[in-house]
């Protein structure tokens, strides 16, 4: 449509118009010194000053990870855990984009937010575990591809996974700087980001409990089988929508005067179908338990405290946390399901560091402990986290409506068809750029 | 020579990975492939033979595609379509006395106004249905304009258009039953201002007259036309 | 074609397949094989001069060899120390263990590193390269015998493992610990020969050994092989470990990936391809 110097004008104005805008939208909406904003602040600078200590003095001087222990909690809970509870995102895309469940379709954009947030501080509180960061570059670029390796086809997933959700996510992103032929663009790559994301997740998911294929002589039998990606696979399921549905009953309260009155109106009734489909997974991963509980011999190891512990984890916090699902889906009640949902993620936790720290190296005598100082760092990749999260949907069209002109879904032009009967003629939508 | 030479029982991995994303690339192009838009339904040069169908008072070609603004679409061969106006578009006008096609090479887009008619002395826009390049328009129309009320949907037919995005156009269109509930809403729109205004009142159902635009209102003829023709609103 | 040419053609044919002759005959012999390192348990008096020797090839820090074997755990290799000696007290008698990596034939840790920075080399070691590591330490999750070991204290950490010495390898060296030791308890060769050899001392002593070599088997089988006169779970050994290499347990998962990438976009789309039908069929009936 334009010449070439055309373009070139177009392409500066907008950018002048960007960071103008940018830089306006970067001054914070609310309060500065709310208690929230205090205690993460401190935490965060607290936790930055340990990682310039770690980068500076090596791995040893923040945390306590040994030649017995080669992983901690930053990688058996911000990555292995943190990875499981992001698992919404390809779930709830499932339902919406392949599926057509419209009923969903309110918190896809906060749930996809939240599952790119969570990968992108997952991914990165990985860099702080490496021992050789620089090196990471290494697999990526074609240096030295070591396809035999599960954590070379994990972490190239993550960054493909990555690169999805953002594509997902980007129509939000077009319509907050106004950019409505991209926005157009982005809006068609959907379903292709959606398809890709889900195939994905499927292998990575897996691909995390596949990690520890390989440690079959040091993790405790009952936590290891030639199942384990499979059950890390079904347990992501309800362990995303668990956390979907945490997270969305605190986004609820905090960011209500973001939502629009659809997301708000279908809260409940959202919640209710996640708890559903939460109780039918965890019925079923509950039984696939029982298969590998039979093929591995399992009750042979029942009779000892790592027993007591498995059966805590299977029975109070799959078994028990499903019941109460069944229990509050019957009585439609909300709160019920928020408690079932926080039981939930707590099992899965436990299934998750069981699996990474504390049942591995079961034998060993001196066992794993985090330091106080690797704890801080994990609490302080969290708040920034929710920080970015913040900064997001108080200016991005996540929980409020998108802006009209955006509103081009096929979906809702037929609607519009069939508004053909009432009085007012109809404006049309020009619907070519 | 298990345990004394190397063996690499990964070896086909590289080319395995390579192999799968040559699939998903591939994937896309044989998905759209396979789910081309179906033209084969329509019969391109057997116009005669569409079914047609009566709502009310107006004609439907069954298998066209309908623009709200009361033209059709029937595509021909390839990404090539035939454009006209509706039964509904040439009884509210009645007899063009001259006709404003575009050139051919000019681009339309969809929504867009793309062919005047000028009756006595007002004109009226009809919005174009698709986005494309203008490859013909049919000489005999041009010269007989009241071909168009004769056989609206043959003879009467006034441009040939290449459409690169067929399929994104048509899901914009009307066809098949959307199409009949649209017209019968036409019909009910049109009825409501027959009573309302004058009073009078149709009570036998019969074929209205040509031009009825005029019949409803002969002073603000053209304004009622341009706004049952969706151009009114379009000039917002 | 006159006599001359025709004998010139044939000479120049001939001569062109000397070379392929040769590099065939190159590769034929090319085909090598592992070496290894077979120790004789009963013959190792716990001298240390392995230990101290490996560490001043390598440029460790020197071995303490104060008040050793105090402790009843045995001892660990670590980040400063890439092999050691320990002792057993079996039926009144003292045996001596020297431990480091065992060069498994198909090693868990080089087919768990993403960078291929832990490499089997053909040759038989499997060594650690510092360009490409970038220490995520999934190696020491994968090793059955938590071989190797990171420096935690360093901000530019290394893995510290016994690397058979494979620098001294290539120009024709034998490892270090092989020419120190005084009483050839430990020696060198291809793997083969030394399954062969260890097989003969059975055979000679059947008395003296227990009838197995560690290492022949286990996890697919390693580089180093042990003899010993008592059953090895009493020296420290773990005989839990199987027979089977272990990259293979992860090969069903590796392998089924393609197959998921393949079937998993397919069957999404016939879904969305069938749902957006049913989604428009519902809305036709409205």
């Amino acid at each position: 449509m334009k010449s070439g110097s055309g373009i070139l004008s177009l392409v500066t104005a907008e950018s002048k118009r960007f960071i103008k805008f940018f830089i306006s939208e970067l001054k914070p909406k609310g309060k500065l010194f709310t208690p929230f904003n205090i205690i993460s602040a401190s935490i965060i600078t607290l936790g930055a000053v340990l990682i310039v200590i770690r980068f500076a003095k090596g791995l040893s001087s923040v945390t306590n990870l040994s030649q017995e222990f080669p992983w901690g909690i930053w990688i058996g809970f911000d990555v292995i855990t943190g990875v499981a509870f992001a698992g919404g995102a390809y779930v709830l895309t499932f339902m919406v984009y392949i599926l057509r469940q419209e009923k969903y379709h309110p918190i896809i954009r906060i749930t996809v937010l939240n599952g790119f947030l969570a990968y992108v501080f997952y991914a990165g509180a990985l860099l702080l575990d490496l021992g050789r960061p620089w090196n990471v570059i290494n697999p990526i670029i074609g240096n030295s591809f070591g396809v035999s390796s599960v954590m070379f086809l994990v972490a190239w997933h993550f960054m493909l996974y990555m690169i999805a959700e953002f594509i997902e996510f980007s129509p939000a992103v077009a319509e907050w700087l106004g950019w409505k032929r991209i926005r157009k663009v982005l809006g068609g790559m959907t379903l292709a980001a959606v398809i890709f994301g889900i195939t994905l997740s499927t292998l990575h998911q897996s691909g995390l409990g596949a990690l520890f294929l390989m440690a079959k002589s040091k993790i405790h039998p009952l936590w290891y089988s030639e199942y384990i990606p499979i059950l890390f696979f079904v347990s992501s399921i309800f362990a995303g929508l668990s956390m979907v549905i945490f997270e969305g009953s605190i986004s609820h309260k905090v960011f209500r005067h973001r939502m629009s009155q659809k997301v708000h109106a279908s809260h409940d009734d959202i919640v209710l179908g996640l708890a559903k489909i939460c109780a039918a997974a965890m019925f079923v991963y509950f039984f696939l338990k029982v298969i590998v509980f039979i093929h591995e011999k399992h009750w042979l190891y029942l009779n000892s405290t790592w027993g007591y512990l498995y059966l805590i984890e299977i029975v109070g916090f799959v078994l028990i946390p499903m019941r109460i699902y069944v229990q509050a889906l019957k009585y439609k009640n909300i709160t019920v399901v928020k408690f079932a949902a926080v039981l939930t993620l707590i099992g899965i936790i436990l299934n998750r560091l069981n699996t990474s720290v504390i049942a591995y190296n079961w034998q060993a005598l001196n066992k794993y402990y985090p330091t106080w100082m690797e704890i801080v760092i994990t609490l302080s990749v969290v708040f920034v986290e929710i920080l970015v999260l913040r900064w997001i949907v108080n200016r991005m069209p996540i929980l409020s409506d998108p802006p009209i002109w955006a509103s081009d879904e096929k979906e809702e032009r037929i609607k519009k068809i069939y508004l053909i009967k009432e009085e007012e003629p109809e404006k049309w939508k020009v619907s070519s750029m | 020579m298990e345990g004394f030479e190397y063996v690499d029982i990964f070896a086909t991995k590289g080319i395995e990975y390579l192999v799968v994303i040559a699939f998903l690339f591939i994937l896309v192009f044989f998905w759209r492939w396979l789910n081309r838009p179906v033209v084969a339904d329509i019969k391109s040069r057997d116009l005669n033979k569409n079914k047609i169908s009566l709502i009310d008072w107006f004609y439907l070609a069954d298998n066209f595609y309908y623009h709200q603004g009361h033209s059709w679409v029937a595509p021909s061969r390839g990404d090539v379509v035939t454009i006209g106006i509706d039964d509904f578009a040439q009884k509210l006008l009645g007899k063009p006395s001259a006709l404003s096609l575009p050139k051919i090479g000019s681009m339309l887009k969809q929504g867009d106004k793309g062919i005047e008619l000028k009756i006595d002395s007002k004109s009226i826009d009809i919005l174009s249905p698709v986005e494309g390049e203008v490859l013909e328009i049919n000489e005999e129309v041009i010269n007989s304009p009241e071909l168009i009320n004769m056989d609206p949907y043959n003879k009467g037919w006034l441009l040939r258009v290449r459409v690169p995005q067929l399929r994104t156009n048509l899901r914009n269109l009307l066809s098949g039953n959307l199409a009949k509930a649209w017209m019968q809403n036409a019909v009910d729109k049109v009825s409501q201002k027959f009573s309302s205004d004058f009073g009078v009142v149709l009570q036998d159902g019969g074929v209205l007259i040509s031009g009825f635009a005029k019949e409803i209102s002969p002073e603000k003829w053209d304004q009622l036309a341009q706004e049952l023709l969706v151009t009114y609103n379009a000039l917002d | 074609m006159d006599r001359r040419s025709f004998v010139k053609t044939l000479g120049i044919m001939g001569a062109c397949t000397l070379p392929g002759r040769a590099l065939q005959a190159e590769n034929m012999g090319d085909e090598t094989e592992f070496y290894g390192i077979l120790v004789d348990t009963t013959k190792c008096v716990g001298c240390q001069t392995c230990t101290v020797t490996c560490a001043e090839t390598h440029g460790l820090p020197e071995p303490d060899l104060d008040a050793l074997w105090d402790s009843d755990v045995p001892r660990k290799t670590s980040d400063k120390q890439w092999t050691l000696i320990n002792r057993f007290e079996v039926d009144d008698q003292e045996y001596y263990v020297k431990t480091q990596c065992m060069h498994c034939c198909q090693p868990a840790c080089a087919a768990a590193c993403p960078t291929k920075a832990l490499l089997k080399t053909k040759e038989g070691p499997v060594v650690w390269r510092a360009d490409k590591c970038m220490g995520c330490r999934f190696c020491m999750v994968s090793c059955p015998f938590d071989m190797p070991k990171f420096e935690y204290n360093s901000p530019v950490p290394k893995i510290q493992k016994c690397v058979m010495c494979w620098e001294r390898l290539r120009v024709g060296q034998k490892p270090a610990c092989i020419e120190a030791c005084p009483e050839e308890a430990i020696i060198f060769g291809k793997r083969r020969d030394l399954i062969d050899e260890a097989r003969r001392r059975i055979y000679e002593d059947p008395e003296l050994y227990v009838h197995e070599i560690y290492g022949e088997h286990e996890v697919g089988g390693t580089g180093y092989l042990y003899l010993a006169s008592v059953p090895l779970e009493k020296l420290g050994f773990r005989t839990d470990l199987g027979t089977i290499a272990y990259p293979e347990y992860t090969k069903t998962f590796l392998y089924s990936v393609p197959i998921v990438i393949t079937l998993w976009p397919a069957i999404l789309l016939a879904l969305n391809n069938a749902s957006k039908q049913a989604h428009e069929s519902t809305e036709k009936e409205d």
